[in-house]
């Protein structure tokens, strides 16, 4: 049976949506510093799937709702998440195979090079970047990498993804 | 063809990195009352959705895990209300022997903490009351344990404050026996995890016991006198020999802080020596 490229949109669509849901009604259950980034995450999955110069728009339109809402130094997330998003589109071109780790290690990377990018463009101290580069960004990472294989398993066939063995 | 093809789709790749760049680029450098401006437009708009999801979420966690806790927090609250009416009646001679008008009481409500991923929040908090609950720019913000710090953008449904981490934050303060004043700023090359505030302008004369309480001054007319700041833990330098600046542990926490109260009123000017009143 084939899914048509219409089909498979929407239900891309359908796992953005409940990503985007997730991030602004689960995490708060969660403790702040440590919870999943849904919507880094939703914003990978679509940039994973496109050309590297939509993974940038994406990124940015994602990176400046986090600005809206966190906007202690306005632009630093719309910074950070174009280059991540390019990056992302990018190298999943190039570099990377469908395989589960590969992805969890691409959720994890991205998550920590957003914050030192976010840092660095919010001119945080050296102490400041140390502390939450080596804490509580692995941590983050961690958990949202973890949450990115969940979802990867679960909607494997609706994201199109055909993970190695 | 094909590779014409490919030059093409990188090219506008890159031409599409480019202009996000270009845009990213220029909000940071976006004038900070045009960026709280834009900020609050989407969040009013776009976004209005997304923090209306957020806030019944942090409505709903309260109302669930944080049951006991607030159980707790009112039974304390009602043990010390007990001796309020006798302090009140007390406060009330005394202010009638010494011909001062009564203390004003500053109307506030309060406000959930909507926390972000980003690893700025901290500095700025989305707070879920906004302009239709009377929240306005200028109103100061504080926590359970302090002060936080004071509203910097406000839309219909939520409002954003500047906490004492961010680098603009400052405040007019004093000692809790009023013999000392200072201007209390967050001390820079400090990590996340460990930050802390600096009290300064402390003439070299005065001296500044470990422990000692830090409070508003209310001098400045932005936050009312007597708010608790932070405690002394020590000199943190000396300026040429004629100033001393102290490390204060602040007492409230942006990044763990799940509710606040907002103070209704916008300035605080001081009348005379011991009185304050709100100008709205």
């Amino acid at each position: 049976m084939t899914i048509s490229r219409r089909d498979r949109r929407s239900r891309v669509g359908v796992v953005i949506a409940l990503l985007v849901a997730g991030h602004f009604y689960v995490r708060p259950w969660i403790e702040n510093r440590i919870a999943p980034d849904l919507l880094l995450l939703a914003m990978l999955i679509v940039a994973m799937r496109s050309r590297p110069g939509i993974g940038a728009v994406v990124g940015f339109v994602t990176g400046l709702a986090s600005d809206v809402l966190t906007p202690a130094r306005f632009g630093s997330g719309a910074l950070a998440h174009t280059v991540v998003g390019y990056l992302a589109a990018w190298g999943r071109a190039v570099f990377f195979p469908d395989n589960l780790l590969v992805n969890a290690g691409l959720f994890a990377a991205a998550t920590w090079v957003r914050t030192l990018l976010v840092l660095l463009a919010s001119g945080a101290s050296p102490a400041e970047l140390a502390g939450t580069l080596l804490v509580w960004a692995p941590i983050q990472s961690v958990t949202t990498a973890l949450a990115g294989v969940i979802v990867v398993m679960l909607f494997r066939n609706w994201l199109a993804i055909r993970l190695d063995e | 063809m094909s590779s014409g093809l490919g030059r093409s789709l990188s090219r506008s790749d890159t031409l599409l990195l480019v202009v996000c760049l270009v845009l990213s680029f220029a909000a940071l450098l976006l004038p900070s009352r045009w960026a709280l401006g834009f900020a609050a437009s989407v969040r009013a708009t776009a976004l209005a959705p997304m923090v209306w999801l957020q806030q019944n979420a942090e409505v709903q966690r309260t109302s669930r895990l944080q049951l006991k806790a607030i159980a707790a927090s009112r039974d304390s609250a009602a043990l010390a209300a007990q001796s309020l009416t006798a302090l009140r009646t007390e406060n009330t001679q005394l202010r009638g022997l010494l011909a001062l008008k009564q203390r004003v009481i500053f109307p506030t409500l309060a406000a959930e903490v909507l926390h972000q991923t980003a690893a700025t929040d901290g500095r700025t908090l989305l707070l879920s009351a906004g302009t239709r609950d009377g929240v306005q720019v200028g109103n100061p913000v504080v926590s359970p344990d302090g002060l936080m710090g004071l509203v910097v953008s406000a839309e219909p449904f939520s409002s954003v404050a500047m906490t004492w981490a961010h680098p603009d934050f400052a405040a007019s303060a004093v000692t809790e026996n009023g013999s000392v004043l200072g201007i209390v700023a967050p001390a820079i090359n400090t990590s996340a995890s460990n930050a802390f505030l600096e009290l300064r302008g402390v003439p070299y004369r005065d001296t500044v016991a470990v422990g000692t309480l830090v409070m508003t001054s209310g001098l400045t007319g932005v936050y009312p006198k007597g708010i608790p700041i932070g405690r002394v833990r020590g000199i943190r330098r000396e300026e040429m020999g004629w100033e001393r600046v102290y490390h204060v542990s602040p007492l409230a926490n942006p990044g763990l802080v799940s509710h606040v109260l907002v103070y209704l009123a916008r300035e605080f000017r001081p009348v005379a020596p011991g009185r304050r009143e709100p100008v709205r």
